[in-house]
């Protein structure tokens, strides 16, 4: 049984989870692109947010660049320049640095969302789901890093073994965690529900972060009618 | 060159009564919708004040408009990168509470109540938390006709360089009446700043519109526009923007706020344009000169060459034919009568604005104005021309005394017509007009028929276009909003 619950999470619900994202994403991108945006609420309530909002926001843009390389670099390519241990020294320290910054926002911004009249009466059960459920997220993320220092390498290293079997398919892949310490299993399960419900949520403005305004020739936009 | 033709609009200041229905019709057709109620596309400000949202005119806050940094063109909140930067957290952002936090009356208790202890009073609550206001601080047109206290009112932007004891004579002497509204400018900041692209310039007509799918409410052309005439929607979350009403530009006929203006003040025509101009004539160093620099990017519909050359660039006929009887043209290029707002920001803004004159007549006759040879000696007038100055010509005294001079002269001429006198010949030269021009511009800005106001245009229709299945296609829609709320008192 417990084979089974750990199967169906670390091999299975990866899959899953990233099926309804990317049929989720295309879906919301062509069916109904004018409701993806910013929802700021800035203009009604501004304070705290230059801390809150910025400290959150590139904390996260750079804690999900970590993630990213740090899963899903093989091992081959970057023994050429460091060991597994320099990487997971690596790893920590500035997981811990980022990974503070963005909970100490999130913290903000939950306070900001709940002390501000204006912004407590005008939000919607999802914008309250969405925060806490990062909070937790962060919150694990930070969590599971006092094992991560403390464990084995071959405990850290296993996690970009499980990340790189599951995005090439290997039917084993949810083996190679299943005795990993109950918080990383938590992270990354509430990681996956994330990635579910993302495309039916304001997470979406991620998507249309406006990188093309550098691409842009100068400034001026004239269009026909 | 590159030509392009422009919808550009003339504000007679002289005449305007500040009666606010230009305000009221656009506020009833564009922004009764929810989250825009603090929103007016058109608003009329009383000068001196602060206006709105309160202190607009001062960049050093809000940060709108362009700067010239090391001869490169930028705006002021900082170029692309400097821009991105601040998208999470834009740090010139006005608040809501700059304009003011809009607010309804609960009537309802009026008719629902039995007894009331105090005498019965309808409540205000706010439309933003729909909780009791104890207090208003500040609503539509809240310095309307010099309300509010000096102290507040003296903190006027244009005030700046002009001296203290003018300034306490002002308070008892003058006001001018200011109606603002989306200048549609040459060289908008509010496309620049729009990181999405959802900001656009018409190329036919060049209204400056939002593209209400494309927007995503990053909010910089909020704090960018440096006449803060794109306003954020609170409860939609996208920005919005005065459209120049273009449905009803497109079937030739005039804005609603031009429509409606009782004291037939407004002004709308097509302007021609050399498009590689811009960039160079809006980075003309001293501000000051800038006003001059905005004048030659206009092109002469009447001059066969530059017909011919929009002719093959493909400007239809109906455009340079209304081109050619722009009331418009004539204001600001033959009789220098209209003048930009603020053109110190850059923008090459295209609602221009004839300045007032100030009670002239009377204080002749009580002798409190010096005659300077043959004409009232401006200089003197109750407004002072500095400040004029810097409302239109970044700072600049000469094209406003110029104006003010063309005016008084139409006015002595025509008087002395009409009281059978005849006129002192010396006065037109004093103002560098010609007899067949002040009659001209009697017509236009003292008999002001609509034919003379509005010469417009209608759309240039692409081959195989049908404009019949496209109408009512485009417009804010409101379903967007999401959840739906009833009445603050639970009722419709």
């Amino acid at each position: 049984m417990e084979n089974y619950i750990n199967n169906f999470l670390f091999t299975y619900l990866p899959h899953i989870a990233m099926a309804v994202f990317w049929f989720g994403l295309i879906t919301r991108i062509v069916k109904t692109s004018r409701t993806i945006q910013a929802k700021s609420s800035q203009f009604l309530a501004g304070d705290g947010l230059k801390w809150g909002s910025n400290l959150f926001h590139y904390g996260i843009i750079l804690v999900f660049i970590g993630h990213f390389t740090g899963l899903f670099t093989p091992e081959k390519l970057y023994h050429l320049v460091m060991t597994t241990a320099t990487k997971r020294i690596l790893a920590v320290s500035l997981g811990a640095v980022f990974g503070t910054l963005t909970f100490i926002g999130i913290i903000i911004l939950i306070i900001r969302r709940f002390r501000n009249e204006r912004i407590k009466l005008n939000s919607s059960p999802q914008d309250y789901f969405i925060i806490f459920l990062l909070l937790v997220e962060v919150g694990l993320g930070l969590a599971s890093m006092a094992t991560t220092a403390t464990s084995s390498v071959e405990n850290y290293a296993a996690l970009g073994e499980w990340a790189q079997k599951i995005i090439t398919f290997q039917p084993d892949a949810g083996a190679v965690i299943a005795g990993h310490s109950l918080i990383y299993k938590l992270h990354i399960v509430t990681g996956l529900f994330i990635f579910i419900i993302f495309p039916y949520t304001k997470l979406m403005h991620i998507m249309v972060l406006p990188i093309a305004y550098f691409f842009r020739s100068g400034y001026q936009l004239v269009r026909r009618r | 060159m590159k030509i392009r033709a422009q919808i550009g609009m003339v504000l007679n200041l002289d005449k305007c009564i500040g009666c606010h229905t230009c305000s009221v019709t656009c506020k009833n057709v564009w922004t009764t919708r929810q989250g825009m109620e603090y929103a007016w596309f058109n608003n009329v400000e009383t000068k001196p004040g602060t206006g709105y949202p309160s202190d607009w005119e001062n960049q050093d806050r809000y940060h709108g408009g362009w700067k010239l940094d090391k001869g490169a063109l930028h705006p002021r909140m900082g170029n692309k990168s400097g821009i991105m930067k601040g998208i999470f957290a834009n740090p010139h952002l006005p608040q809501i509470d700059d304009y003011y936090e809009p607010f309804t009356f609960n009537y309802s208790i009026l008719h629902k109540q039995a007894k009331f202890k105090t005498p019965p009073s309808a409540r205000p609550y706010s439309m933003i938390t729909g909780r009791l206001m104890e207090k208003i601080e500040k609503g539509p047109n809240w310095e309307d006709n010099l309300g509010g206290t000096f102290a507040k009112r003296s903190q006027d932007k244009n005030f700046d360089q002009v001296q203290k004891e003018i300034l306490k004579e002002f308070e008892n002497a003058f006001m001018l009446y200011l109606p603002r509204l989306c200048e549609h400018c040459l060289n908008p900041t509010c496309v620049a700043a729009c990181p999405s692209g959802a900001i656009y310039k018409r190329e036919e007509d060049g209204i400056v519109l939002i593209d209400q799918d494309a927007c995503r409410g990053w909010r910089e052309c909020v704090s960018a526009c440096p006449y803060k005439k794109v306003y954020f929607n609170w409860q939609s979350k996208k920005s919005e923007k005065c459209t120049l009403c273009f449905p009803k530009i497109e079937n030739g006929e005039p804005t609603i706020c031009s429509e409606s203006c009782v004291g037939r003040i407004r002004y709308l025509g097509v302007m021609l344009y050399d498009q590689d101009q811009i960039k160079a004539l809006a980075s003309t160093p001293d501000a000051e000169d800038l006003y001059d620099a905005q004048l030659k990017v206009f092109l002469d519909p009447n001059d066969p060459e530059v017909i011919k050359e929009a002719r093959k660039q493909g400007i239809t006929e109906n455009y340079l034919k209304a081109a050619a009887a722009s009331p418009v043209y004539k204001m600001v290029m033959d009789w220098k009568i209209a003048l930009p707002l603020h053109p110190e920001f850059r923008t090459l803004p295209m609602v221009w604005y004839i300045p007032p004159l100030s009670p002239v007549q009377t204080a002749v006759d009580s002798g409190e104005l010096g005659i300077n040879g043959i004409l009232p000696d401006v200089e003197s007038l109750r407004i002072p021309v500095r400040y004029l100055a810097n409302l239109f010509t970044g700072g600049k005294e000469k094209p406003v005394t110029n104006v003010l001079k063309k005016m008084l002269a139409m006015r002595a001429w025509m008087r002395a017509k009409s009281l059978d006198e005849s006129p002192n010949p010396e006065i037109l030269p004093e103002a560098g007009l010609s007899e067949a021009q002040v009659s001209e511009m009697y017509r236009y800005l003292a008999l002001a028929d609509y034919k003379d106001r509005y010469v417009l245009p209608t759309r240039m229709v692409k081959p195989n276009e049908d404009a019949y299945r496209e109408k009512a296609e485009k417009g804010f829609d409101t379903n967007n909003s999401n959840r739906p709320r009833t009445n603050l008192f639970g009722g419709i």
